[in-house]
C-alpha cells in the first residue's frame, strides 16, 4: 500500500513537474515564466535598479565609460573606435536583444524556428526574395574589400555575444520566456542582413501592375492617368538646378518585345502605405541666429520596441549622437561636432523582373539571348518550430532569383520571374555610416556617400561652417525611358540595365539659392534630369507644404522647425473639398444630418489636429468618391493600382465630364458629380454606423493611432489609440500606424543645440519604466534634449558604468 | 514543531537557493528535506505546499510592489487572466502544487523505510 501511495505521490509530482515545464498549446511553459526568481517577474525591473558601477568586457584595449541620461540614453566614451563598437554592441544588446534578434530572424525568413509553421508562406517569400543571399555578399564583399569595417563589426558583434554569454536567466528578455526560445550568437552577416531588411521595408515595385495596366488601358491612357511627372512637380533637388556634367549613352532597343500576357499573380508585399519621410536644412540666411538648421523624421511603420535607439558615441576624435539601428554599426540619422545628417527613402524604381524561359523542367537552363544559361540552384532549409524542417528550392538566374515559379504563389505552371534587385550586389552601407558619424565638412560627408548603394536615401546634410547639401544617393541603374516599369523579356539580352548612373552623376545640390534644400519623397528631380527616373509612390502633398512654408519664412528658428515637423496641414483635403463640394450641389440641402457635416466641413481650416471633426468626415467621403471613381479597375480581374490622389483630383477638377468617369457597369453614363454623390451617399452610411457604434468622430478617435509590438498577438504590450493629429500626405504623417518614427532638429553654431524624439523608449522591455515613456512627450509635439555631453558633465545623469 | 520547522525551511530553500537554481531542484531539495524531517505525508504535502507557496506569493508582491512595473498587468491581460492580482495568484499556486507535491512525495519515500511498529496489540 505505501509503495503504491509513494508511486502515485511520485508520478504527479513528475507530471507536474514536467507539465508546468512544457508549453500547453499557446500558453508558454508556466513554471520558468512565473518563477519569481527566473521568469517574467525579474523583468519588473527598470535599468537603473540593475545598474552596476562596473561591466566585464573583454577585448577592449581601455576601460569605457558609459554614462546614461536621465532618459537612459546611454553616452559611450572610448579611447578609439574598435571600443566604441564593442561597447556599441554589449550596451545595445543590453537594452535591445530580443528585438535586434527577432528583426534579423525575419529577415532571414527565420520566424518559422520560433513560432512554428503559421509563419512558413512568409518566410518563403522573404528568402526568395533574397536578402539573406544579399547579405552574404555584402559580407564577402567587407572581406575582400573593407578589413578595417569588417574588424569595426567584427568587434560590434563581440561586445553583443559578450552580453548574450553573460546574461543570467532571469535577465532574459521577456519575450523570449514567453515564445519559450533563447538566443543566439550576434554575426557580422547579421549586422549586414538588417540593413538589407532596411531595403525590404522601403522599396516597392509596381512592375506587374503596370504591366497590367499597359495591356489594359494601352500606352497613351496610362500616360495620361499615371503620368512620369505631375503637373506642380516640386522636386526633391531645386527644378532651376543646371547639370553641368555629360550624361552616359544609353542605347534603346528599336522594338519592345514585353512578355504579353494578363499576369494574374500576386504582387509582392508593399511597403506599407505612408512609410515615408521628410528632412530639410536651411541655411543661416534665412534663420534668426544665423546658424544652418537641419530637420529629419523619418516616417516608418510605429513600433515597440522602437526601431530607434538614442545614443552618444565618443572617441577622443568625434563624438556622435543621434539615432541607431541596434544591430548596425554608428549613428544613422545624427550629428557630430561639425555636421548634422538626415535621411529619407529615395525610392526610384530599384526592383525589376524578368521572364525567364527554361529549357525545360528541371530548369537547369534559361534561354539568353541565341544560348542557354545554366541556372543556380539555392536549398533554403527552413526550421520550423516543432516540425521538419521544409527545404525550398529556389532558381538563382544571373539576374537574381526566381521568385515566383510553379512552387510559390502561382497558380499558373509557366510563371517564371527572376527579381533584379540592388541589394542582391556586394555593398558597403556600413562603411558610409562609420565614415559620416566621422565627417567634418561637405567633403567627407561626400566620400561617406559614395560607398552607399541600398535603399536608396536622400542624404541631407548642414554643416558648422554654414554649408547646406542635398544628395540622392544610391546605386541608380542607368535605364531608358520606361525600361523597369513593366515586366521584361529575360530571354532578351537588350532587356539589361546597362550599367549604373556614376555617384558623381546622382542629382544633389550645395547651398542653392532658395536657401533650403529638402525632401518629402517627391520626385527627386526636374524633367531636364538627363536619366529616366520613375516610381509609383512618389509624394504629392507633403513636399510642396513643405517647400511653400520653407520659402515663406524668414528668421527661423529651432522652434519654428519643431513646429513645422509637428504640421498637420491636410494639403490634399485644401485642393479637394471645395472641389468636391461643388460638384455636389444642393442635393442634400434637405438631409440635417448632411447639413450638419457638410457646414462642419465648409468652416474647417484644413489643420487635422487630434480634437478637430472635419478630418475624418473629409477622409472618408474622399475615400468613398475615390472607390466609386475608380471601381471599374476591379472588374479588369488582375492586379493594378490605382491613379493617386493627386491625379484623381486633378481630373475631377479639370474633366469632370471624361467618358473614364462613366462606370461602364450602368446604362447610364456618370460624370464626376455621379461619383462624389454617390460617395457621400456611402459616406453618410458610414458615418451613421460610426457615430452609433463609436460616437465621437473627431480625428484622433477615428484614426486609432497605434505602436505595435513586434508580436502584433502581444496586445499588452503595444501602446493604443495615441491621441496626436496628423495623417498620410501631411509633414506630420502620423496615420493608424505610421508615422515619424524618430524626429530630429538640429541648429549648428558654435554651441550646437539639438533636440529629438522617437516615439517608444530607451529599454525593450515592456516592464521597464523606460519602454514607452517617450509616447507623451512624441505625441505632444515636444522634444528630448539631444546636446552633446562631455564625459564629467554630471546633470541630469540616470547611472554610469565602467566597461572594462 | 517539526511541521512550523519545515515551512520555515522551504522558505529559506526557496528564498536563498531558488535565484541559483531552477524550480526543479527546488523541488527535489523540498522532497529531500521532508524525507529527512520523517514528516507524515499530509504534513509533508502542507509545509512543502506552504513554504514554496508563500515564498512565490512574497517574492512576486515584493517585486511587483517594490518595482511598480505594468509588467504583471501586461502579463495577466496577455494570458488571459486579467488583472495582475490573478498573476500573483497563480503563481503562488503554481509554487504551492510544486512545493506542496514534493513535500509529499519525499515523506512517502521515507516512510517505505520506516519499520512498522512491532509493539501495537493487534487482537
Amino acid at each position: 500500500m505505501k509503495y503504491f501511495g509513494f508511486i502515485v505521490a511520485l508520478a504527479i509530482t513528475i507530471a507536474l513537474g514536467i507539465a508546468v515545464s512544457k508549453p500547453l498549446g499557446p500558453v508558454p511553459p508556466l513554471a520558468p515564466l512565473l518563477d519569481p526568481n527566473h521568469g517574467f517577474w525579474q523583468n519588473s525591473f527598470s535599468e537603473d535598479e540593475l545598474a552596476n558601477d562596473e561591466l566585464r568586457l573583454t577585448g577592449l584595449s581601455a576601460p569605457v565609460t558609459v554614462v546614461y541620461d536621465e532618459n537612459l540614453i546611454p553616452h559611450i566614451f572610448a579611447e578609439n573606435e574598435e571600443d566604441l563598437y564593442r561597447a556599441q554592441g554589449y550596451v545595445t544588446a543590453k537594452h535591445r536583444l530580443w528585438q535586434m534578434e527577432f528583426q534579423t530572424m525575419a529577415a532571414a525568413g527565420r520566424i518559422s524556428e520560433i513560432v512554428g509553421p503559421v509563419a512558413l508562406e512568409l518566410d518563403r517569400m522573404t528568402r526568395r526574395k533574397g536578402l539573406g543571399y544579399g547579405a552574404e555578399l555584402g559580407q564577402k564583399y567587407l572581406e575582400e574589400n573593407d578589413p578595417e569595417t569588417l574588424r569595426l563589426a567584427e568587434a560590434y558583434t563581440a561586445g553583443v555575444n559578450e552580453y548574450i554569454d553573460q546574461l543570467s536567466p532571469g535577465q532574459v528578455p521577456v519575450e523570449y520566456k514567453i515564445l519559450n526560445y533563447r538566443p543566439e550568437h550576434w554575426s557580422v552577416y547579421k549586422s549586414l542582413l538588417l540593413l538589407k531588411y532596411m531595403s525590404d521595408m522601403l522599396v516597392g515595385d509596381r512592375d506587374l501592375e503596370y504591366s497590367n495596366l499597359r495591356k489594359i488601358l494601352g500606352s497613351e491612357m496610362l500616360d495620361k492617368l499615371y503620368p512620369d511627372f505631375p503637373l506642380e512637380n516640386d522636386p526633391i533637388i531645386e527644378a532651376t538646378k543646371i547639370w553641368d556634367f555629360t550624361p552616359l549613352a544609353i542605347s534603346k532597343p528599336d522594338s519592345i518585345p514585353y512578355p504579353d500576357d494578363i499576369l494574374v499573380i500576386d504582387p509582392l508585399p508593399q511597403p506599407e502605405k505612408g512609410t515615408g519621410s521628410n528632412n530639410w536644412a536651411v541655411s543661416g540666411s534665412k534663420t534668426k541666429n544665423g546658424n544652418p538648421i537641419l530637420a529629419n523624421d523619418p516616417h516608418l511603420s510605429l513600433n515597440l520596441p522602437s526601431l530607434w535607439y538614442a545614443m552618444q558615441l565618443t572617441t577622443p576624435n568625434h563624438s556622435v549622437k543621434g539615432a541607431t539601428l541596434p544591430g548596425a554599426l554608428g549613428v544613422i540619422s545624427g550629428f557630430n561636432q561639425n555636421i548634422a545628417w538626415g535621411v529619407t527613402n529615395a525610392t526610384k524604381d530599384a526592383r525589376d523582373w524578368y521572364k525567364i524561359t527554361f529549357q525545360d523542367n528541371s530548369r537547369k537552363a534559361y534561354k539568353y539571348g541565341n544560348e542557354w544559361r545554366p541556372s543556380n540552384f539555392r536549398i533554403e532549409e527552413i526550421k520550423i518550430k516543432g516540425e521538419e524542417s521544409y527545404l525550398d528550392t529556389v532558381v538563382y538566374t544571373h539576374y537574381g532569383p526566381v521568385v515566383y515559379d510553379r512552387t510559390f504563389r502561382s497558380d499558373r505552371q509557366d510563371v517564371n520571374f527572376a527579381l533584379k534587385w540592388t541589394v542582391h550586389e556586394g555593398s558597403n552601407e556600413q562603411l558610409t555610416f562609420i565614415s559620416m558619424n566621422k565627417a567634418k565638412n561637405f567633403t567627407d560627408y561626400n566620400i561617406a556617400l559614395d560607398s552607399y548603394a541600398a535603399p536608396a536615401q536622400n542624404f541631407v546634410f548642414a554643416s558648422k561652417v554654414g554649408d547646406i547639401a542635398m544628395r540622392i544617393q544610391g546605386k541608380f541603374p542607368l535605364k531608358w525611358k520606361e525600361q523597369g516599369k513593366f515586366f521584361m523579356d529575360g530571354a532578351d539580352p537588350r532587356m539589361e540595365w546597362q550599367g549604373f548612373i556614376p555617384n558623381e552623376q546622382n542629382a544633389s545640390t550645395l547651398n542653392p539659392e532658395r536657401g533650403f534644400v529638402s525632401s518629402a519623397n517627391q520626385h527627386p528631380v526636374d524633367p531636364s534630369y538627363p536619366y529616366y527616373v520613375f516610381d509609383n509612390s512618389y509624394e504629392h502633398y507633403r513636399n510642396r507644404r513643405l517647400n511653400q512654408q520653407l520659402t515663406e519664412k524668414e528668421g527661423i528658428t529651432v522652434e519654428d522647425m519643431k513646429a513645422l515637423q509637428f504640421d498637420d496641414y491636410y494639403l490634399h483635403a485644401k485642393e479637394a473639398l471645395p472641389v468636391m463640394i461643388a460638384l455636389l450641389g444642393t442635393e442634400f440641402d434637405s438631409d440635417p444630418a448632411a447639413k450638419k457635416y457638410l457646414d462642419e466641413l465648409k468652416s474647417w481650416d484644413f489643420f487635422a489636429d487630434p480634437n478637430q471633426k472635419a478630418p475624418t468626415l473629409f477622409y472618408i467621403w474622399w475615400e468613398k468618391t475615390y472607390d466609386n471613381v475608380w471601381e471599374k479597375w476591379s472588374k479588369f480581374g488582375a492586379p493594378v493600382v490605382s491613379p493617386n490622389n493627386y491625379q484623381t483630383v486633378l481630373l475631377l477638377t479639370n474633366s469632370p465630364q471624361d467618358e473614364f468617369f462613366d462606370s461602364e457597369l450602368t446604362p447610364t453614363k456618370e460624370s464626376a458629380a455621379d461619383h462624389v454623390k454617390k460617395g457621400f451617399k456611402e459616406f453618410l452610411i458610414k458615418m451613421q454606423e460610426w457615430e452609433a457604434n463609436e460616437g465621437d468622430y473627431s480625428w484622433a478617435n477615428y484614426k486609432k493611432t497605434s505602436i505595435q509590438h513586434l508580436v502584433p498577438q502581444f496586445a499588452s504590450f503595444s501602446a493604443k489609440n495615441i491621441y496626436t493629429g496628423g495623417g498620410r500626405g501631411m509633414l506630420n504623417a502620423t496615420s493608424e500606424r505610421s508615422g515619424a518614427s524618430w524626429r530630429m532638429v538640429v541648429e549648428m553654431g558654435d554651441e550646437i543645440s539639438a533636440f529629438g524624439i522617437y516615439p517608444g523608449g530607451q529599454s525593450g522591455n515592456p516592464g521597464s519604466k523606460f519602454y514607452s515613456n517617450f509616447i507623451p512627450i512624441w505625441a505632444n509635439g515636444e522634444y528630448l534634449n539631444f546636446n552633446l555631453r562631455s564625459k564629467e558633465q554630471s546633470e541630469g545623469v540616470l547611472f554610469q558604468t565602467i566597461l572594462k | 514543531m517539526r511541521f512550523i520547522l519545515f515551512i520555515l525551511i522551504t522558505l529559506g530553500i526557496v528564498v536563498f537557493l531558488n535565484p541559483l537554481f531552477p524550480y526543479w531542484v527546488i523541488m527535489l531539495l523540498i522532497g529531500v528535506g521532508s524525507g529527512l524531517l520523517g514528516l507524515s505525508g499530509f504534513q509533508g504535502f502542507v509545509a512543502g505546499g506552504l513554504g514554496m507557496g508563500l515564498a512565490w506569493l512574497g517574492q512576486a508582491i515584493f517585486i511587483s510592489t517594490s518595482t511598480g512595473s505594468s509588467l504583471p498587468n501586461k502579463i495577466g491581460e496577455l494570458m488571459g487572466l486579467g488583472s495582475g492580482m490573478t498573476v500573483v495568484g497563480v503563481t503562488a499556486i503554481i509554487g504551492l502544487l510544486l512545493g506542496g507535491f514534493s513535500g509529499l512525495t519525499g515523506s512517502l519515500f521515507r516512510n517505505l523505510f520506516r519499520k512498522e511498529p512491532d509493539n501495537l496489540y493487534r487482537g
